[in-house]
């Protein structure tokens, strides 16, 4: 009995010191950003496509629960507060923290934060993004740590998740000739960070590429996240007009409204060009339908 | 004898405020917003691009909205809160005024599109828009989500 509580703790040791290194939080230096003005127009229509506020509330300020299985997690003050929000983070802070969910004190954000799509992003939209975001009303609002089970808890775990899970390679093979598709992927494999609701997880909470934005439970409870592949049970019926049409106004084709966590989300897409709506629609009508 | 006549009233009341042989309110509440939708459809298809404009569909619509906003008010009693698996939420009766307010806007919105009385498309697309927005912010307030 000794002897194997002494294996046991042995093997822990073990593991815990060849997964330390593994599970060590990654991230850019100055020298590797770009050479890029930054646009704070491009940034606006990034900051829409990304859908900030749904989750970060009007004004960035933050305070949301997110209520899951692993605990609660209460959304951050992202406005340019200097204390409370992100107003002294730098350029690459920002890039760190959503295309390698790192935080500027060197530690994992939990993928709450759709850092799992956002390393998707051309690094020039994060730069566009922070110029945008820079212009923003800053908020006083100190939010509270987040609350969650153990072994959830323990931050350094989610560098491991990473191996698994932080791709930033496309979910469905890249290289179409159309632009249009190809505009459409971007936005909806990476800024829009669709499939973060519209695709199911596995056990250990990464989505499940092989069942790509085939719906899934909806994470603030009751119901469903509906199919959104040009499945019967998805989108066959909808027409590339229509769901740009929806993205646009909120109304299905049988000209019922969008409702739940998608209004604001379709909120957002309104104020995309019509260009970015026909991509999008464009996209979904082109990847594999699956039930 | 006086029985019954008695009888025969009781029965008459019972089948009356059951409504038995007429439809209920939730069923009247139902359709009428089918008819609203029905309504959308064409004018859906022409800011679409797949009907072609035309000026007297557009209005018949308008007239549709029209009707559905003069009727609707009625439509939402005491007593009438669940039943008929409605997709009425129930801050139609806890926020009263709210709801009068979104109908209110709904109406005022319907009002000005058939004034406008919209000659070509982009005229279309600015008179129904505010519409749209009625029959969105309503729902999104006062109407229960259906599940996936």
């Amino acid at each position: 009995m000794k002897k194997s509580i002494t294996w046991l703790a042995a093997t822990l040791l073990v593991l815990a010191l060849v997964s330390w290194p593994l599970s060590s939080p990654l991230s850019l230096s100055p020298a590797d950003l770009p050479e890029h003005t930054a646009n704070p127009v491009n940034g606006e229509l990034v900051f829409h496509a990304g859908g900030c506020t749904s989750c970060h509330g009007e004004t960035l300020a933050g305070g949301l629960e997110l209520k899951s299985d692993y605990g609660t997690f209460v959304v951050p003050n992202i406005s340019p507060d200097l204390a409370t929000g992100i107003g002294s983070w730098t350029t690459l802070d920002l890039v760190n923290a959503m295309m390698l969910g790192t935080s500027p004190d060197g530690n994992h954000y939990y993928p709450a934060f759709p850092f799992t799509s956002y390393t998707r992003m051309n690094v020039q939209d994060v730069m566009d993004l922070k110029a945008y975001m820079d212009t923003l009303e800053p908020v006083e609002n100190d939010v509270g740590p987040h609350d969650l089970n153990f072994p959830w808890s323990l931050r350094r775990g989610i560098g491991l998740w990473k191996l698994l899970y932080l791709d930033q390679g496309p979910v469905l093979p890249a290289g179409r000739e159309d632009p249009v598709y190809e505009r459409g992927r971007y936005l909806v494999e990476s800024t829009g960070h669709c499939g973060e609701c519209h695709t199911p997880r596995n056990l250990l909470g990464g989505l499940q590429t092989s069942r790509w934005l085939s719906g899934g439970p909806n994470p603030d409870g009751e119901g469903g996240v509906p199919n959104i592949t040009p499945h019967q049970d998805g989108l066959a019926s909808w027409s590339v007009a229509d769901i740009a049409y929806y993205l646009e106004s909120g109304f299905t084709p049988d000209f019922d409204t969008v409702g739940g966590s998608m209004v604001k989300v379709q909120e957002h897409m309104a104020l995309l060009p019509d260009s970015d709506r026909v991509a999008i629609a464009t996209y979904l009508k082109a990847i594999p339908a699956l039930p | 004898m006086k029985v019954t006549w008695i009888s025969a009233v009781l029965a008459a009341l019972f089948f009356a405020t059951t409504g038995w042989a007429s439809e209920s309110v939730q069923e009247q509440r139902h359709e009428l917003m089918e008819s609203a939708k029905d309504a959308a459809k064409p004018i859906g298809g022409m800011l679409k691009g797949e009907l072609e404009f035309d000026a007297a569909t557009a209005m018949e619509s308008f007239q549709v909205w029209s009707d559905v906003a003069a009727q609707a008010g009625d439509l939402f009693p005491e007593g009438s809160e669940t039943g008929y698996d409605t997709e009425a939420k129930e801050t139609i009766w806890t926020d009263r005024d709210g709801f009068n307010q979104q109908l209110a806007d709904f109406t005022a919105a319907v009002d000005g599109a058939i004034e406008a009385s919209p000659q070509s498309l982009d005229e279309l697309k600015i008179a129904a828009g505010p519409v749209f927005k009625a029959c969105k912010s309503c729902h999104e307030g006062y109407r229960v989500e259906d599940e996936n």
